[in-house]
């Protein structure tokens, strides 16, 4: 799957694009998991070209999340199409995450 | 150079050519390649290079009383792949036949053949004990050979023969031991590069082999996990069924006899594939079912069992799943939603559409997330279907997917056919629709009608 990132300030922001299933999933884990490593504390997806998500891709945002917040920090989620954001209020997850209608609403969340 | 000299320097490529095929073929040679510097391989090596540094004295061609040869050749190659060693022992063989021979030139040839094979071990050493490449090997070649004549200039008396001799055949010997070392060169690197090749192959099936024993494993335990019959009950007709994708998810469903009335039903889906998502679908199925005994509440039970699974979850793994207590005399069934596709329920009468979702969220996700528990009469001619999203998440070739839409028509044309029969007109339906597209995930139903009151 295609995959980019930039940054804004301090702010990382992810671009999945396609399908999130199990295999494009562990792209996207293994992105994450660098950019915390490399010590980014603020994240954003932005779900802008993610047509699908799947249970495994939903477990990526949950362990990404779950370590940020241990450590200061967070995982935001933008731009979610109707489906993607179906499934994240299916599995309870908008009480958990932070979701925002667009990635530069999702970036200015973190300067306050 | 004159014409028979250039003829009889292809004739000798033409060995060479020969022996570096047969050498760089040798089971030894290839374990030095690997680093194998055994001293069973390194000697090995020293007698087979030291044999091909005699052999290019011996097939020298002779001008001036001087051999222009590839006696260089066997060291410098022998330091180049098996280090300073190798170098050495096979440079001494080499340069002290040599040596033996006599003549003028006979002390700075032995020299140099025993010093050709000593660079090659500190070039060796130098690449970080690697073979140091086609061009490196021609280059030093030219270099060691350049090397070797000065040192007949300076070494042998008297300097006019020397500097005849050299005139003679330095650039021959430089010629023909620089294409002797590239034909080597050459096929040392195509054989690296065909050792490269076999053992990133090698790795890759291996790599598909444990996946496929994987996937086997999982499909085994997950399989091996679901009940085997489905219990009987009153005034109800019960079927369910699990068809596992090519890459196992981790879907299961349960029933637990609680009272005389009362039957447990789960349906659930553990997050990612494979072996993981088996082992996370067990510990779930055995946490529901540890709090389901007694005579909980739905509500007590999914609250109990989250926090068993969160306490065991790691690394994101969590599990969606629908608990219900169907009541087969009060005809009810009290539910919680954790975070499932929420289950179908069409009225046999109205044909209303219900879905059966409640407050609450995946479990293992959070300690003491909050849950509710909701209520719903099943009468007669009702239909409950409960299904993970293998089913309404099932591709057809262009990514459409099957969808619950297409789930619920399904159901309504379907109505009147027994609980089981309706399972697998669902399945069928889902597959149909995904065609030749590969099944991403496992589809499972569990179908609940409401018949005559018994």
């Amino acid at each position: 799957m295609k995959l980019d990132d930039k940054s804004s300030g301090d702010v990382k922001i992810v671009l999945p694009e396609g399908r999130l299933d199990a295999s494009s999933s562990d792209e996207l884990k293994v992105k994450i998991d660098g950019l915390i490593s490399e010590g980014c504390r603020k994240i954003v997806v932005n779900f802008e070209g993610v047509e699908y998500i799947s249970s495994s891709g939903h477990r990526v945002m949950l362990a990404s999340l779950k370590q940020l917040r241990k450590t200061g920090g967070d995982l935001k989620l933008a731009s979610l199409k109707p489906y993607v954001r179906e499934t994240f209020e299916i599995a309870g997850f908008t009480q958990l995450f932070e979701i925002y209608d667009g990635e530069d609403e999702a970036v200015a969340e973190f300067g306050k | 150079m004159s014409g028979s000299l250039l003829l009889d320097l292809i004739d000798k490529i033409c060995v060479i050519v020969v022996a570096a095929y047969l050498i760089t073929r040798t089971r030894r040679f290839s374990e030095v390649l690997d680093g194998k510097l055994t001293p069973k391989n390194q000697g090995a090596l020293i007698l087979i290079f030291g044999a091909f540094s005699v052999f290019g004295t011996v097939s020298g061609v002779e001008i001036a009383g001087v051999i222009a040869n590839v006696r260089d050749l066997g060291p410098m190659i022998g330091g180049l792949v098996g280090g300073p060693l190798v170098g050495l022992g096979a440079g001494l063989i080499g340069g002290g036949y040599r040596y033996l021979l006599g003549g003028f030139t006979g002390l700075p040839c032995s020299i140099a053949t025993v010093l050709a094979g000593v660079f090659g071990g500190a070039v060796y050493l130098l690449n970080q004990r690697k073979f140091v490449g086609i061009r490196g090997a021609v280059v030093f070649s030219v270099f060691v050979e350049t090397f070797h004549m000065l040192l007949v200039l300076l070494i042998s008396e008297p300097y006019s023969e020397a500097l005849m001799v050299v005139r003679e055949t330095g650039i021959p010997m430089i010629a023909s031991n620089s294409i002797g070392m590239l034909i080597f060169a050459f096929m040392i690197s195509n054989l690296m590069k065909e050792r490269d090749t076999a053992q990133e192959r090698d790795e890759y099936f291996d790599e598909l082999e444990k996946k496929k024993l994987e996937l086997n494993i999982a499909r085994e335990i997950q399989q091996s996990f679901l009940p085997e019959t489905v219990p009987l009950l009153k005034g109800f007709d019960l079927a369910a069924t699990s068809h596992p994708a090519k890459e196992v998810g981790g879907d299961f469903y349960d029933f637990i006899p609680i009272s005389e009335n009362k039957m447990g039903l789960v349906i659930a889906d553990v997050s990612g594939k494979s072996v993981p998502a088996a082992l996370f679908m067990v510990l779930s199925r055995a946490m529901v079912k540890a709090s389901a005994t007694g005579n909980p509440t739905a509500l007590e039970v999914a609250k109990k069992a989250n926090d068993l699974i969160a306490a065991d979850a790691k690394s994101g793994m969590f599990v969606t799943l629908f608990y219900a207590i169907l009541d087969q005399e009060a005809r009810t069934l009290r539910y919680v939603n954790a975070g499932h596709n929420p289950p179908l329920v069409l009225n046999g009468v109205t044909g209303d559409l219900t879905l059966l979702k409640t407050r609450g969220i995946a479990m293992g996700v959070m300690d003491d997330a909050e849950m509710e528990e909701r209520e719903i009469e099943i009468g007669e001619g009702d239909v409950v279907v409960f299904y993970t999203g293998g089913a309404t998440e099932a591709v057809d070739e262009r990514f459409n997917q099957f969808g619950v839409e297409r789930l619920v028509e399904t159901v309504r044309k379907n109505g009147h056919l027994p609980a089981a029969g309706l399972v697998e007109k669902i399945i069928d339906e889902v597959l149909a629709f995904s065609r030749d597209a590969p099944q991403f995930d496992d589809i499972t139903l569990m179908v609940l009608k409401g018949e005559k009151k018994g």
